[in-house]
């Protein structure tokens, strides 16, 4: 089931088009304070995470986007029945498709990490950079892919897709981008699936608000790598609250 | 046959339309203004400034509707099952659509004048005077809806429409300043009143936004014309 579910997503033209696009446009607008200027002397660590946490500011929202109709699809399609018959539970059959969806979703976003990672390790003349880049891709980018493709997939069978999208859009800005000192958000907690702990702590300085004062003081300690981990520990474990929900609701539909 | 399909002024075409939009498209905006008014409270709650919580309350129009229709906007386009089957019929298709995004530009209009008119009775409203309140609304959500529809049938996919309406409108809010600040860019930038007031360049920049939302509705009802151009959900 992973196997099938991958392949079906990785065909996904649109899946495709509308990385390449938004991951031009990022790179295209990422401002001074970008990954492209980092100064020379910067480590490879610094390069390949600052690389990684740009991605991470607005691939996921295609990843969003593409994993919100996974589940939703098979009313519409009117293969629900059909599935249910198989010998499987509703929790392998959601954990399976997550896990394919998610892979083929997050194949180029990786391919991406892996480009900017190989082109810098080429300018800078330090392999090194290349060698952090699957680093930085585990743990900036994917804590947060988890987190939204597992409430993308499960959202919209409570929801729809269509509003699950507009609030996810809005969710994005306010739970991630939102300065905290403006109004309470959950900017800079350590459930930002942005990957804010994990990339302050790799790069040594805040990335964008982790830590800093606001709404929810609990979940805002200083970034280190204690609670870089625990960001990562909580990114994942929240995200398995919305499998179980659909697993439920999908046993739920099939014996009612 | 024609006569039911065309007579525009029957409610039972209307009603029909609107079933076939769906409850959580119409719905969208006003449960986005919802979300609004709920962070809304937060900020209050919070102790956030009469100026921040008005500005807020201002964004929820500006902002988000236009977002809801947009995205909901897609979905009407895409959500069809019966597009091969409705281009047998007597009536162009891209009339029947207009009917769909009219009931549901119609439902997010009913919901934005209710919210507008409850802001002004309660002293929370610091947008333009009150008679051209629309204009806080009406052009961002023609800018952003036209893009959705010429990103839908251009694209053909909901994830690339879906992910393009995002893409722009959270540009738009990360680069705020710069977009603002710059002549060339300031008539385009959708959330001019919400962050910026209405001072200088603001009906340049409502009528700029109304006049490239018109154009791309324009094009892709050109687009749409043509027979099998619109996706369907499975195309994507």
């Amino acid at each position: 089931m992973i196997r099938y579910e991958f392949l079906m997503q990785i065909r996904k033209r649109s899946l495709w088009i509308s990385m390449g696009l938004l991951a031009v446009i990022t790179v295209l607008g990422q401002g001074d304070a970008g990954p492209r200027y980092l100064p020379d002397d910067a480590s490879a660590r610094v390069v390949a995470s600052s690389w990684a946490f740009l991605w991470s500011l607005l691939l996921p929202i295609v990843a969003g986007m593409v994993l919100a109709d996974r589940l939703v699809r098979d009313d519409r399609l009117g293969v629900s029945r059909l599935l249910e018959s198989l010998p499987t539970t509703a929790t392998t059959r959601v954990m399976g498709r997550f896990l394919g969806a998610l892979a083929a979703t997050a194949t180029p976003i990786f391919l991406a990490t892996v480009i900017a990672g190989g082109a810098e390790s080429i300018s800078r003349e330090d392999p090194a950079v290349l060698l952090w880049t699957p680093i930085a891709f585990g743990l900036v980018l994917l804590p947060g892919l988890v987190f939204v493709g597992a409430f993308a997939m499960v959202v919209p069978l409570l929801l729809t897709a269509p509003l699950f999208r507009v609030l996810f859009v809005g969710y994005w800005f306010w739970g991630n981008m939102l300065g905290p000192s403006y109004m309470p958000s959950l900017a800079g907690t350590l459930l930002t699936p942005v990957g804010d702990y994990t990339a302050s702590w790799l790069l040594g300085e805040r990335a964008l608000y982790a830590g800093a004062d606001g709404w929810l003081q609990l979940l805002r300690p200083e970034p280190n790598g204690v609670t870089a981990a625990l960001s990562v520990a909580l990114l994942l474990g929240v995200g398995l609250i919305p499998l179980l929900v659909g697993s439920r609701v999908l046993a739920r539909r099939a014996t009612a | 046959m024609r006569a039911v399909l065309t007579d525009v002024s029957s409610p039972l075409l209307w009603r029909y339309e609107s079933r076939r939009v769906g409850v959580a498209a119409q719905a969208a905006p006003a449960a986005a203004l919802a979300v609004t008014l709920l962070l809304t409270a937060f900020t209050a709650n919070a102790g956030g400034s009469r100026a921040d919580i008005e500005r807020l309350l201002l964004t929820g129009l500006e902002a988000v509707v236009p977002l809801a229709v947009a995205v909901a906007t897609v979905t009407v386009i895409t959500r069809d099952r019966c597009r091969e089957l409705h281009l047998a019929l007597p009536v162009r298709y891209v009339t029947t659509l207009g009917r769909r995004l009219v009931t549901l530009v119609g439902a997010a209009a009913a919901t934005a004048v209710i919210y507008s008119a409850a802001l002004v009775a309660t002293g929370w409203w610091s947008g333009p005077a009150a008679p051209a309140s629309p204009l806080v609304w009406v052009p961002p959500l023609l800018a952003l809806g036209g893009l959705a529809m010429i990103l839908t049938v251009v694209g053909r996919s909901v994830v690339l429409a879906s992910s393009g309406v995002a893409a722009t409108w959270l540009a738009q809010q990360l680069y705020a300043a710069s977009l603002a600040s710059h002549a060339g860019s300031r008539p385009f930038f959708l959330f001019l009143t919400s962050r910026y007031g209405t001072g200088e360049g603001w009906l340049l920049n409502r009528f700029a936004l109304t006049v490239t939302g018109l154009c791309l509705l324009a094009v892709a009802v050109t687009a749409l014309s043509r027979p099998g151009a619109a996706p369907g959900e499975e195309e994507q």
